[in-house]
């Protein structure tokens, strides 16, 4: 059998296994993973029952049924492999003309970007209103969004990214957010560890991870700290590097919902005359916050990670959790590298970060435990 | 009279009941070593769903 790329990290007592061929990771007993280990390295199964039969003083047969449901399990079945239908529109002739044309100015690299109609704008612009430039001589990247076959097309610098159907504008979004970074920070794919479905806020040294279910209350936490001293570093997509795992700067205002204008209101009175956008089929009704971050070249290190949830009437609690139930709740929200590398240095990150879970109502009680755990005080 | 269910014919010794089980839990802990989780981060890099719009 062909060895598979594994790697093994071990913290809180469990093993977490990655497995290169499916981006995968799966979080499993030592001895599981040891078995694992033995078996992807060619040892005999009976070899390897042998020495569980002794440990555990059960039959042989018994030890050597586990091991090929565990080598079946995790070598031999093949993954049922999503395939979408290939939707090769690279032929496809771009528009000559787009109805809107927009200038972003961020730090100082100017985006030049085309949107076909009002419904391409609409995907994309609100969360970038805030960096519009109205009068431009020269810009150094060009992107464009046009609609056409109902996908969503995107190209960048005259390069053809990728198309979306309908229901997966979501992935658009983050592409589009993806080329956004790249041009940047000027970091291709491969040198980004991860992004992460979180909000990122930072006292000028080093970030902070607020996690949690959407609704939970992250980009007004945020949003709170924001207006107390604190840096707004990204909201909903937060980049993180290879090289020094550092948080980088997302320039996307924060999305705010009316459940939490009221909280915000005093702290910024012009949500009052903010636009409104409403998504209708998930009940959601937004306005946008200008982030206060004026260096969108930004990159602190970050060593906590906080679950936080915003609960009426709830006392304040704040306690560490356990690693690998912060592990299972971030994994399947994020974007992680495939690449054995970058999967490597992502385990080594979790590893010694610090995690923790957050339950408020009062915000004045949230901010003095948010500077605590910035001052390691916690 | 007392409905009384004859178990005698059911009952084992302590010694035969400590084995039963300790058979019982060693397979216990095999069970307990085959469980795992399984966790598949985005295939992609996403955006909040409907952050803004939903579909088109």
């Amino acid at each position: 059998m062909k060895e598979t790329t594994v790697l093994y990290k071990y913290f809180d007592e469990k093993t977490i296994s990655w497995f290169k061929d499916k981006n995968e990771y799966v979080v499993l007993e030592n001895t599981a993973a040891a078995i694992l280990k033995k078996i992807n390295s060619g040892i005999p199964v009976n070899e390897i029952a042998k020495t569980l039969s002794k440990e555990l003083e059960i039959p042989i047969e018994k030890s050597v049924d586990f091991i090929l449901e565990l080598e079946k399990k995790f070598f031999t079945e093949k993954q049922s492999e999503n395939i979408e239908m290939a939707n090769d529109f690279r032929n496809i002739k771009r528009p000559k003309n787009f109805e809107f044309i927009k200038y972003y100015k961020i730090n100082n690299i100017i985006f030049k970007i085309s949107f076909l109609s009002d419904k391409e704008l609409s995907f994309v612009h609100p969360k970038f209103a805030h960096l519009v430039m109205e009068e431009v001589t020269e810009f150094q990247n060009e992107f464009e969004v046009f609609i056409n076959h109902n996908y969503i097309f995107l190209y960048v610098n005259n390069t053809f990214i990728g198309s979306w159907s309908p229901e997966n504008l979501h992935y658009f979004q983050g592409k589009f957010s993806m080329e956004l970074i790249q041009k940047i920070h000027q970091k291709e794919e491969k040198e980004w560890m991860g992004v992460f479905h979180a909000s990122a806020v930072s006292d000028g040294k080093k970030a902070i991870l607020f996690l949690g279910d959407s609704g939970n209350g992250k980009s007004t936490s945020l949003a709170i700290l924001q207006a107390n001293g604190f840096t707004c570093l990204a909201d909903d997509f937060v980049p993180v590097d290879v090289k020094k795992q550092k948080v980088y700067s997302f320039p996307a205002a924060i999305s705010i919902k009316k459940s939490s204008l009221e909280t915000l209101l005093p702290m910024y009175p012009e949500l009052e005359s903010s636009a409104e956008y409403h998504f209708k089929r998930l009940h959601k009704i937004v306005r946008y916050l200008k982030p206060n971050n004026d260096d969108f070249f930004a990159n602190l290190p970050c060593n906590d990670l906080i679950f936080i949830k915003y609960q009426k009437d709830a006392t304040l609690v704040c306690n560490r959790i356990s690693k690998i139930d912060a592990f299972q709740q971030l994994v399947p929200d994020s974007w992680l590298s495939p690449i054995t590398e970058n999967a490597q240095i992502f385990l080594d990150w979790f590893e010694n970060l610090n995690c923790y879970q957050l339950v408020y109502s009062n915000n004045a009680e949230m901010i003095e435990t948010v500077s605590k755990i910035f001052k390691n005080d916690l | 009279m007392k409905n009384q269910k004859n178990t005698k014919n059911e009952e084992i010794t302590r010694k035969d009941a400590i084995k039963i089980i300790g058979n019982y839990s060693k397979y216990a802990a095999l069970t307990a070593l085959g469980t795992y989780f399984i966790l598949n981060p985005q295939k992609a890099q996403a955006a909040s769903l409907g952050d803004p719009g939903t579909g088109f």
